[in-house]
């Protein structure tokens, strides 16, 4: 490497104590901006993440969110047969109807109460939900008022342990058993049975219908059957397509992570400066010889710049290793999309980490450019006879 | 010489280094503050005049189970109970919107008179949506945004029920403590989806304070083990329960003031180490003369608290001002309605600007005080 450039690296490295305090300030900078925004991502993942592909799912046209949808019965009872509908090895079409009410439930923390998705199923439902695993006690059994719930939401959530009890809409119902979602919208979900739940929250008819068809083909034209008939003022799209579309409450949080990485950077960058200035005013002799040795001002300022950009590289590198230990931490939120309690994991994407990453070397760059130029300018003669 | 002015010049004498370190001490504050107000704003909803007389009755399941209309006879008798009026949630769309950018409910024509009493407005304005069943008022937020005025006629597409509604607007009101809100009549909703006999949840008015808890009780116990349990609490209450629903959100902004906060310190105390590492020699011939470690201490300290000082002012001062004369409302594009910087907020910024001086002083201190003077004399740079 050219003499310029280590002499520059290796400065990072010598003069480590004059530059800790600015690496470790980037490092918070950064660390501060790959989590927040790893919120967003792992909003946006949880949404992603949800539903089969082979699966289609049918809400009422221009309902939002799957609460205020309806399906009528009279509706279900036409789809159901429809030909491009898959059938299990009974002759069954695979079709679940669900009814998806919000309870308000009190928090295990006791502050404060949240809205809890409950969604009423069959067992052809759970079917074809096959990222959804029981993994304590078992699945809730008509008739009996029983329950059974994602381990996200226990975790969350007041009785709703296997084998609490709670009253809502008049009802007892018993928790039996604890499902995994694998990290999709079914973990901020409680199951019951769907019959069990129109009678529980007195609804006439269903939420939606989730239906598996035979082919991507007929999956097609499913909807396209749907959207041709008039008496069927329903839409149907893919079921992953549809909890894609639900990150709404990702955007606000995007803009928070935005509004905090500009905000703390503007403090960064000027402590960087800082840094930079005292490192080149105490080099003054140095960068004298270099000059002398025969170097060009445009190779010192090159120099300097990139000394800032490796200081600052290794504070955001620093920072994503601050930040990697809460990937994967759960963590909860009142959706905009279903106005009910959200669950899902920071997600601390390797895009994400480079974005960090990236960030830090432009804090660094814009530090270290008034310095590199001070540096570049500084008269030979002058440079040599300062102490 | 006098000291002041000795610190003062000390302070000054690399000015870029000092205006720099104020900077970033006034950055950091300026983004305290405004978390600081965020949350504020987040959690603990303005209270309005009329709220003390207040009462939300929803569903006890929660709040998006409707309520059946029928319930409004039996709590009109409930004694204490003023007036009462539907509210039932809308969710339109304005047209051409992907979502929702204000909420519309429905309620009771006379309800602005009776219990929503905050509201100012013209009084055509009240005459008209009392005479007039399609009529709507609305916030001046909201009618500045899109620049309706009283008579235009515009159209929502509900995602709660099938369809679209057209209005006609027969006032713009201000003086609520969310003046964004779209109010129009329940019966015109009724018309629309054949009255199928619930709304979304009541509010009440009732005589006076002192019976407000005879109130509430009186209005739980009378649909207790029915098909449709209610919950009724005061207004505050009320908005409280919303936001327990943020969650984890409030945690996290503290979170992250603690970490703003953190590297606050750590830059300010870098830079004073950094102003102090130069001037070794001459606090060494201070020493010499025979000035005590407390008083270079004290030197120190004027230093490190004037500079911390400064940053609050800048900072502090300046959140103040930006957050005070600027339209918030224009600018989060109505997110945020007050962001209020109440006395409290400056006083916890200034209290953390202050420990930041005092903090920052502390490791250059110590090694001056450790520095033997002949050592210091010795030292180059």
């Amino acid at each position: 490497m050219a003499l310029p450039l280590t002499y520059n690296v290796r400065n990072v490295v010598v003069r480590w104590r004059a530059t800790l305090a600015t690496i470790f300030g980037i490092a918070l900078v950064v660390a501060v901006f790959v989590l927040v925004q790893a919120l967003a991502v792992g909003l946006e993942k949880s949404a992603s993440n949800t539903g089969d592909a082979r699966n289609v799912m049918i809400v009422r046209k221009g309902s939002t969110a799957e609460s205020s949808s309806q399906v009528s019965l009279q509706q279900y009872q036409t789809i159901r047969y429809w030909p491009q509908i898959a059938k299990d090895e009974k002759g069954a079409p695979l079709v679940s109807a669900d009814v998806l009410s919000l309870i308000s439930q009190p928090r295990i923390d006791g502050q404060g109460e949240a809205n809890v998705s409950v969604r009423g199923l069959t067992t052809m439902g759970i079917l074809l939900r096959p990222q959804v695993k029981l993994v304590a006690g078992r699945w809730f059994i008509p008739g009996k008022r029983e329950i059974t719930v994602s381990s996200k939401m226990a975790k969350r959530f007041a009785h709703f342990k296997i084998g609490d009890q709670f009253k809502t809409a008049g009802s007892l119902l018993t928790v039996v058993g604890e499902f995994d979602g694998g990290s999709s919208a079914f973990d901020s979900e409680v199951w019951l049975d769907a019959d069990e739940a129109r009678s529980i929250f007195d609804r006439q008819s269903y939420s939606s219908m989730l239906v598996r068809a035979t082919s991507p083909q007929a999956a097609a034209e499913i909807s396209a059957r749907i959207e041709g008939d008039k008496r069927l003022p329903l839409r149907a799209d893919s079921e992953v397509a549809y909890y894609s579309q639900q990150t709404s409450t990702a955007k606000p949080i995007k803009i928070i992570g935005d509004f905090l990485a500009i905000a703390m950077s503007i403090g960064a960058t000027f402590a960087a400066m800082n840094t930079m200035y005292a490192s080149v005013g105490s080099r003054t002799r140095e960068i004298g010889t270099l000059r002398v040795l025969g170097f060009r001002r445009r190779t010192i300022l090159a120099g300097f710049i990139l000394e800032g950009a490796i200081l600052a590289a290794i504070g955001g590198i620093l920072g994503c290793l601050i930040a990697l230990p809460l990937h994967g931490y759960s963590t909860g939120t009142m959706s905009f999309n279903t106005f009910s309690e959200t669950v899902f994991q920071f997600r601390i994407t390797p895009m994400l980490a480079m974005k960090g990453i990236l960030f830090s070397i432009i804090v660094g760059v814009v530090g270290s450019f008034l310095p590199a130029i001070r540096a570049a300018r500084l008269p030979v003669i002058a440079a040599l006879k300062s102490v | 010489m006098t000291i002041p002015t000795f610190i003062f010049k000390n302070a000054l004498r690399n000015k870029r280094r000092a205006l720099l370190s104020v900077s970033s001490v006034a950055a950091s504050l300026f983004l305290l503050v405004t978390l600081q107000v965020a949350v504020r704003e987040m959690t603990l909803p303005p209270e309005s005049l009329g709220a003390a007389l207040r009462v939300a009755v929803r569903n006890k399941i929660s709040i998006t189970s409707p309520l059946p209309a029928r319930q409004r006879q039996l709590i009109e008798k409930i004694p204490g109970v003023e007036a009462i009026t539907p509210f039932t949630w809308f969710g339109g769309k304005y047209k051409g919107e992907q979502g929702m950018s204000f909420a519309q409910f429905a309620i009771d024509p006379h309800a602005l008179g009776t219990v929503f009493t905050d509201a100012k407005m013209a009084p055509e304005g009240f005459k008209t949506f009392i005479e007039k069943k399609d009529s709507c008022v609305i916030g001046h937020v909201t009618a500045e945004k899109y620049g309706l005025k009283p008579g235009d006629r515009f159209v929502l597409d509900s995602t709660v029920y099938p369809g679209s509604l057209t209005f006609t607007v027969a006032g713009i009101y201000s003086g609520t403590p969310d003046d964004r809100n779209m109010l129009f009549r329940q019966d015109y909703l009724d018309d629309s989806i054949g009255s199928p006999g619930y709304v979304g949840m009541w509010w009440l008015k009732v005589r006076t304070p002192a019976e407000m808890p005879a109130v509430l009780d009186a209005v739980n116990k009378a649909f207790a083990n029915t098909s449709a349990e209610v919950r009724a609490e005061s207004e505050r209450a009320f908005q409280l329960s919303f936001i327990s629903m943020w969650g984890n959100v409030r945690i996290l902004v503290a979170s992250i003031s603690t970490v703003v906060v953190f590297t606050l310190v750590l830059v300010t105390a870098s830079t004073m180490s950094m102003a102090i590492r130069e001037r070794f020699r001459e606090l060494a011939i201070l020493k010499a003369l025979g000035f005590r470690r407390r008083e270079l201490f004290a030197f120190i300290l004027a230093e490190s608290f004037g500079l911390a000082a400064a940053g609050a002012l800048l900072g502090v001062g300046g959140a103040y001002c930006f957050f005070t004369y600027g339209d918030i409302t224009k600018m989060t594009n109505g997110i945020f309605l007050t962001f209020e910087v109440t006395p409290r907020i400056i006083g916890f910024s200034c209290v953390i600007a202050s420990l930041l001086g005092i903090v920052s002083a502390i490791a250059p201190s110590i090694s001056v005080a450790r520095m033997s003077v002949v050592n210091g004399l010795k030292t180059l740079d």
